[in-house]
Parts: structure tokens; C-alpha cells; sequence
């Protein structure tokens, strides 16, 4: 099986039309990865790489049963696209689209709280089960095995970017990944670092989880809090990057917009304190991983 | 996040029916002279900065008369508030205050929700408030889709004791910031103090007000007035720094982030978001000093790649180049590559002297590969880690 995506995943593209979309819907095609249906507003009959596009969410569900959803659509839309989603019974969307309106975010990750409806994003680079060759999103772009290969290990990333440099690591020491997802660079997303471990403690697959993490938000606090409760047991190797800007002036963005620190609100050096007290382990230098997982998972 | 200043503030909230005072903008002393005598009473005077707490910073002063209003406006346009030069003043008439209080709305980001903050013990930090008396202040989580209705403005206000007509105009005034909020795609809408005077009426006495970047497509009133990129920076942009930012706004394939940090010899040139934070690091931990912060990203163009490697190297004390991503998800090697190789060719910069050190890989890096080798540029892929790139470069610097 596999968290997030499985054998039962039925793809959606919203959006499929535009250049971005039509270009991560090849790359998806080409590892394996079926994608049953498009939607593009007013562009029904067309065709991209072979799969079908309706005008609306409602007739590729009729047509395809399509469950999951990959948003690729303009900033200005993304909240009516997750809307139709919503409506229509998509159980697992991920919004890509970056620069999303703050009160837009707010008001699609509230209807999907209330319908019960997973969104991972926005501003995300997607998922990806290696596994399964599963993948729902730019994440590994045109090459997804240089980075992503199947093995025990889970992947959550604050950023895009390293969601494959993390899971290639994995990779190079000699394991590979369950499921790596990059959960977006925003501050307000759908799905934190403690949604994916509870996923990943009941995944049977997955043997150890890996994160990459930033200054601001308090996704890391939630997390280490979870694990404290008993939500989280196997092996937790934490990598936390930027504590430079600790030395900054405060109010200043390095890296994603989710990255600010406020009085002592996000601070790597009291995510790091917490992450370790219950257990986590915590390496100063990222080439540690490979080690880290070694020694957690043996062989 | 982009900060409003002040009079644009008051001028959008006055606009939408919440009592506060008439305030004008003074670039000089005779200005302020003039204005002070306009109004006819007595005037505060504030830097118009785009800081919080001016008042502890000295950047708030009152005067009595025109002729104080105008030696007190050039002491302030003689000031720099938290590295930002005053460059005018805003001055309105001063209110006669009973009672001051506080209200904000803000956004709550573990309840992901819009959230009312609000008390009547006005005049110490909210941030002390909330910690030492929480039972003095109100938070109150909103529902984007409903919005925060009358009665429940009503209801914060007359638990923190107010009631009467007191009551009745601060519920008036929380409703219709709720609506300004919402309007304008604020992330930060802020009155403090809010005031009672003492003729009995509820003003705002100051206004902070910060609006999403990512909404200003659908603000052209605000985008008029709000800087591009204030939000990332603790002080003013440098040139090099605006420069950077219209490299980065000339073409909208991909980001180039440059932040200019103090001292420093390596030209960091790097990405994304979090394999930037990795590589600074990175270069710290080995005891390298970057003389800049950058991000690229997102596959830009040649053009852009190109003119952030020239801003990058332009600046002075700047010895080496560290060109390094994390494996990239669509990001053109190649055509980083060809704008960096330009931008060294073009600056006569002799690799042989001046260490260049890359790892890159991702799309086309075989290509990417063959324009850095045929540069003389010290190039890796994915035989090594970001954090050896890092340590190499460090070494390169001390001439090993």
C-alpha cells in the first residue's frame, strides 16, 4: 500500500491545459503513473498526452471515478478549483499552485477540514510512492528514480527542493523511500509534519521517517508533541536547516514564506531542543543521515 | 507581507466609517508648521516608518503649537527609526484620551483562521498581556466564510467590561475593521491604541496595516503604495539589492532572491528555499563568510540567472563564487550554466584566480557540465553533497 497514494488512487489534473500542467502530466505518464482525466474550463474534447479534459469536476468523476486531484491552476483560481474538488467527493488534492491569497488559503483549508477532505499545499511539489511508481506532482521532475527509489523510509520536506536532495541521501546511503512528500512552503498548508507521521506509524512500509525542516511555523512543535503523546514510535531523523537566521534580524524571510521567526515563535534552536527531548534525532550536519539511518534501521 | 504606512491606513479605515483623526504629511519643518496652524489645536507628530512600538523608539512626539510642531518635525526627519531614514511625518490632532485599548486582527496559523485579538488595558505590549494577564485579553478565532458578525464584536468587547455607549461604538468599529480586512486582503490589521476620549467617543489614535504580496493583483489601490520585496527585509533595500529586484520582476520564469549581508568574500549563489538555509550552513560551519544571501529557483531564464551572477559578484570584498542547489526538480542546469559563464566571461573574471566552485545537477546537468568545464569552472554533480560543496569552496578561499 503506501500513505497518500495507493493502488485505489484515481488521478485528476485540474488545470491540465496550461504549460506547467501539460509538462507534469508527461513526466507523470512517462514514470507510470496513470492519470485518468483533466479539467480545463470550456476546453472539453481535448486531449493532453492522451488523457481526456472535461470543463467540469463533475463530469470527470461521472465519466472516470476519479478520487485524487493534482491543482495546477493560476494563484487567482486555486480556491474555486479545491471548492469543485471538495463538492464533487475528491478524497486527496494537491494544490501545487504558489502564491495563493492568504484569505483564499484560509477559506480552502477550512472547507476541506469540514468536508474531511485531505489537501497537501498549497505551494507543494507534490508526492511521490516509488513503490507503486506512483507520483502526483512535479516532485522528481523528468528523472524521478536519480532521487526517488523504493525502500522502508519516510520523507516529509518543508521545501520543494529538497524533498528529492533528502530523499537522495536516503538513496546514497543505501535505503530508499516509502513515500517523500514536500508539504509546501507556506505557513498555512493542509497536511504538517504531524498529519504525515501519524500516516506513517500505521504505514507497514515505512520503517523510519526523515525530515527537512525550516525556521518559523510550529509544524516541528506539533510534531515532537505527537511523538511525546505515543503517536509516533519508529525512528525520527530530524534535519532542521537556516539556523543561521537566528543570528538575523528578526521580521527578515530567508527561504520560504512559512520561514519567519517572531519573538521566539520558530525558532530553529527551540525546535531543534524540543524534537531532541523526545527523542528525535537531531544531526548538526546533514551529510549525518546516511549514518543516522544505518544505525536505525541496521544493515 | 507588505506593510502600509500609516496615512494610507488611517485613510482606508476612515473611509470605511471608523471614527479617527484628520492626519496630513509633512516633508519638511515649514510643512509641518503650516499644517500644525491648519489644525488649529494641538498636533502628535510620527515618523512615517514602516517599524511597530515608534512610541518607545522616540518617533512619536507632541506639540502645542505650530512652532513646536516644526522643531519637532525636523528633529524627526532627521532621524532613522530601526535603519529606516524618516523621510516624512505624519501629523494629526492630538486626542484627548480617558482610556486607551487595543484590538487586532491577525492570522492564526495553527487555528488557520483569521483571529481577533482585543483588551481595555491599552498602553502595555498585548505580547506581556496575553502572557502575564490572559484574563485581560480576548482571542477569538473567526470563520473565514462567515466572517466575524456584530454580535460577536458585541461580545468581545462587553467581556472585557465595556458597556453603554462605549460598548455599542467599539463593537461598530471591531465590525467594520473586520470588513476592511477582509476588503483590502489584510494579513495585519491593527488600532492601537484604540481610544476613548474624553468627550466620550471611540477613535482610532493609531493604525498598523499589513497586506498579503500575493493578493496585490486584486489591490490596485494598495499596490500603488506598497513596496515590492518590503517584506523580506529588516531595513531599507540597498541599490544592489533593488537592482536584484528588478532582474527578478524583467521576466516572470523563476525567482532570484538577493539579500546583501554585512562583510563577507564568497558570492553565494544558490537555491531553492531550503537549500539555500542548508548551504549557508554549510559554508558557516566550515568557516566560510557569504557575502550575500541569494535564492534561485523555479528554472529562470538565462537573462535572470545572468543578472543575478553580476549583482552577486558586483559586490565589493566579493573573492570567490558558490554556485549550489539542491538536485532540481525542473531547473535547467544548462541554462544556469550559460548565465553564469556569461556573467564571468563578461566581468573578465580569471577562474584560475578567483575560485568558482558549482554542484549542480539536475535537468540536462550533462550539458550544464560541459559549459562550466570548458569555463574552467570546478564543477560537481551529484558524486558529492551540497555540505562538501560547501567545505571545498571554503577551502578554495584559504587557497587549498
Amino acid at each position: 500500500m503506501g500513505i497518500l497514494l495507493d493502488a485505489g488512487s484515481r488521478i485528476l489534473v485540474q488545470g491540465i491545459t496550461g504549460r506547467e500542467a501539460a509538462m507534469i502530466v508527461r513526466h507523470t505518464l512517462d514514470y507510470g503513473t496513470p492519470v485518468l482525466a483533466g479539467v480545463t474550463p470550456g476546453k472539453k474534447g481535448e486531449n493532453v498526452h492522451g488523457v481526456p479534459v472535461y470543463d467540469t469536476v463533475k463530469e470527470a468523476v461521472e465519466r472516470h471515478g476519479v478520487n485524487t486531484s493534482l491543482v495546477v491552476v493560476p494563484p487567482a483560481f486555486a480556491l474555486d478549483a479545491v471548492l469543485e474538488a471538495i463538492r464533487h467527493g475528491i478524497r486527496l488534492i494537491v494544490v501545487t499552485t504558489e502564491n495563493i491569497p492568504q484569505h483564499d488559503t484560509m477559506r480552502m483549508l477550512a472547507a476541506a477540514r469540514k468536508a474531511n477532505v485531505r489537501i497537501i499545499g498549497p505551494n507543494t511539489v507534490g508526492v511521490i510512492h516509488p513503490g507503486l511508481r506512483l507520483k502526483l506532482g512535479s516532485i522528481g521532475g523528468d528523472n524521478p528514480d536519480r532521487c526517488f527509489v523504493p525502500g522502508p523510509v519516510g520523507v516529509i520536506s518543508r521545501s520543494g527542493g529538497m524533498t528529492a536532495e533528502t530523499s537522495w541521501m536516503v538513496k546514497r546511503a543505501g535505503y530508499g523511500v516509502s513515500t517523500s512528500i514536500g508539504i509546501g512552503g507556506d505557513s498555512l498548508i493542509g497536511t504538517n509534519i504531524r498529519d504525515l507521521l501519524e500516516l506513517f506509524e500505521r504505514d507497514d512500509e515505512t520503517r523510519a521517517v526523515v525530515t527537512f525542516s525550516e525556521p518559523g511555523t510550529s509544524f516541528e512543535e506539533e510534531a515532537a508533541e505527537f511523538v511525546r503523546q505515543g503517536g509516533f514510535t519508529k525512528p525520527w531523523i530530524a534535519y532542521v536547516a537556516g539556523r543561521f537566521v537566528e543570528s538575523m534580524p528578526e521580521g527578515t524571510v530567508f527561504g520560504h514564506a512559512g520561514a519567519m521567526i517572531s519573538g521566539s515563535f520558530g525558532r530553529p534552536s527551540g525546535k531543534i531542543e524540543l524534537m531532541r527531548s523526545v527523542g528525535a534525532y537531531v544531526p548538526e550536519s546533514f551529510d549525518e543521515i546516511g549514518d543516522a539511518l544505518r544505525r536505525a534501521l541496521g544493515g | 507581507m507588505a506593510k502600509v504606512l500609516e496615512d494610507t491606513s488611517k485613510r482606508v479605515i476612515r473611509a470605511h466609517g471608523i471614527p479617527a483623526p484628520e492626519s496630513r504629511v509633512a516633508e519638511s519643518g515649514e510643512e509641518a508648521e503650516r499644517i500644525a496652524a491648519e489644525i488649529g489645536k494641538a498636533v502628535v507628530l510620527k515618523a512615517l516608518v514602516p517599524v511597530g512600538k515608534r512610541g518607545k523608539a522616540g518617533a512619536v512626539k507632541f506639540a502645542a503649537t505650530p512652532s513646536e510642531a516644526k522643531e519637532l518635525a525636523v528633529q524627526l526627519l532627521g532621524m532613522t527609526v530601526r535603519n529606516f531614514p524618516v523621510e516624512k511625518v505624519l501629523i494629526e490632532e492630538r486626542l484627548a484620551i480617558r482610556e486607551e485599548w487595543f484590538v487586532s486582527i491577525v492570522t492564526d496559523k495553527i487555528r488557520q483562521c483569521p483571529a481577533v485579538i482585543a483588551t481595555t488595558a491599552g498602553g502595555v505590549e498585548v505580547e506581556t498581556l496575553i502572557a502575564e494577564r490572559p484574563d485581560k485579553v480576548r482571542i477569538h478565532p473567526v470563520d473565514p466564510w462567515t466572517g466575524l458578525q456584530p454580535f460577536e464584536a458585541k461580545e468581545i468587547w462587553s467581556d472585557l467590561g465595556l458597556t453603554g455607549r462605549a460598548l455599542t461604538q467599539a463593537a461598530d468599529v471591531l465590525t467594520k475593521l473586520y470588513q476592511v480586512y477582509v476588503r483590502y486582503d489584510c494579513t495585519l490589521l491593527e488600532i492601537n491604541p484604540l481610544v476613548l476620549t474624553g468627550d466620550g467617543r471611540v477613535m482610532a489614535a493609531a493604525s498598523v496595516m499589513a497586506v498579503d504580496d500575493s493578493a496585490l493583483y486584486r489591490q490596485p489601490e494598495l499596490a500603488a503604495v506598497v513596496e515590492s520585496g518590503s517584506d523580506r527585509a529588516w531595513r531599507p533595500l540597498t541599490e544592489l539589492e533593488k537592482e536584484m529586484v528588478k532582474v527578478n520582476d524583467a521576466d516572470y520564469r523563476g525567482t532570484a532572491r538577493y539579500t546583501e549581508m554585512e562583510g563577507g568574500d564568497i558570492g553565494f549563489l544558490c537555491g531553492g528555499g531550503g537549500g539555500s538555509l542548508l548551504l549557508f550552513d554549510a559554508i558557516l560551519r566550515s568557516g566560510g563568510q557569504p557575502a550575500n544571501y541569494t535564492e534561485t529557483g523555479g528554472n529562470p531564464s538565462e537573462e535572470k540567472v545572468y543578472g543575478l551572477t553580476r549583482g552577486v559578484l558586483s559586490k565589493p570584498g566579493v573573492k570567490g563564487l558558490f554556485v549550489a542547489h539542491n538536485i532540481t526538480n525542473n531547473t535547467q542546469i544548462d541554462v544556469m550554466a550559460r548565465g553564469i559563464v556569461r556573467a564571468l566571461r563578461d566581468l573578465g573574471i580569471d577562474t584560475a584566480r578567483f575560485p568558482v566552485v558549482v554542484r549542480e545537477a539536475g535537468v540536462n546537468d550533462e550539458i550544464g557540465k560541459k559549459i562550466f568545464a570548458e569555463a574552467g569552472v570546478e564543477y560537481y554533480g551529484e558524486d558529492i553533497t551540497m555540505e562538501e560543496a560547501a567545505r571545498i569552496m571554503v577551502r578554495r578561499m584559504k587557497g587549498e
